[in-house]
């Protein structure tokens, strides 16, 4: 026997609550970083190991191959999100015989390190593009 | 002082989590905007004065998020141009990802339709991964009427789906 309200749970359960922005998520790593004081982990925990590999690609770039003793320390300096872009476009039938519409939303991230020691910055920027099918009713 | 919690990488822990503690402290705001800023406190103040006691740090940044947004609501009205800018673009922020199973993009829109101190329930039970007990505590009721604004929940949101699916 299937309990109706276990049935509803777990399809609740799996709807995926929206995940925090860059903002927000750059803000955390900000006041996680000023209590532990310690420089420099913000860059890969907000940004990934990919902006961290731009990070030392740009930094050897710049300083032209001139011995340093320390790596460069970029800090985050500004995250910010586009405003998105919203198509919406001619609804579709969908296999079941029902109609969606599609819907496609764009936005843009754009994150900014900065190192003051050798005035160096660098910029990251994502794209972001989304195709969502939204359920129309029809009567 | 002992930390329990002291090898947890608490960056991995909040972006694992943080889509559904956003959602928890949606629950208790008024925007998108007052949510994001709620989460960012609570966690930040969780995660520098509590993250060394012992117990649920689930619980505990439950608990967390809920007292940063009734410091907001008690800080009182302090609209701002953002949240205006941020109310213009409501159509296009949900509270889900979007979902191609029509059934689940009803019960995320149902969901919606509750009654606040049901949801609210629902919310802490499927996301905050509270007890009955715990809701009760975090919302300073019974877990007898945690459990019954549960049932009325979930009973509303079968006839909601069901209406949906008929129509």
């Amino acid at each position: 026997m299937t309990d109706p309200d276990h049935d509803i749970e777990q399809a609740l359960a799996s709807l995926r609550p929206r995940a925090p922005g860059p903002a927000v998520t750059a803000r955390v790593a900000r006041g996680l970083d000023a209590s532990s004081s310690r420089r420099g982990v913000i860059i890969a925990w907000s940004a990934g190991l990919s902006a961290l590999a731009a990070a030392l690609v740009a930094a050897f770039v710049f300083l032209g191959g001139v011995a340093e003793p320390e790596a460069p320390q970029y800090q985050l300096v500004n995250v910010e999100q586009s405003r998105p872009d919203v198509q919406f476009f001619r609804p579709v039938q969908m296999e079941d015989g029902s109609y969606a519409r599609p819907v496609r939303v764009r936005w843009q991230d754009t994150t900014r390190w900065e190192d003051a020691r050798s005035n160096t910055r660098l910029i990251n920027y994502r794209p972001n593009d989304q195709l969502a099918l939204l359920p129309l009713e029809t009567n | 002082m002992h930390d329990a919690y002291s090898g947890q990488d608490w960056r991995a822990w909040f972006a694992e989590h943080g889509a559904r503690l956003r959602l928890i402290a949606r629950q208790w705001t008024r925007s998108e905007a007052d949510a994001d800023d709620v989460l960012q406190e609570a966690f930040v103040r969780f995660w520098k004065h509590q993250r060394h006691l012992p117990g649920n740090p689930n619980a505990l940044v439950v608990t967390s998020i809920r007292r940063s947004a009734l410091d907001l609501l008690r800080r009182g009205d302090r609209r701002t141009a953002r949240e205006k800018v941020v109310g213009a673009d409501m159509e296009t922020v949900t509270w889900f990802e979007p979902e191609a199973d029509p059934r689940l993009a009803a019960l995320a829109d149902s969901l919606k339709l509750l009654p606040a101190e049901q949801r609210e329930v629902v919310v802490l039970r499927v996301w905050g991964d509270l007890t009955f007990d715990e809701i009760g505590e975090q919302l300073s009721i019974s877990p007898n009427t945690a459990a019954s604004r549960w049932r009325y929940a979930m009973e509303a949101l079968r006839k909601h789906i069901t209406a949906r699916t008929h129509d």
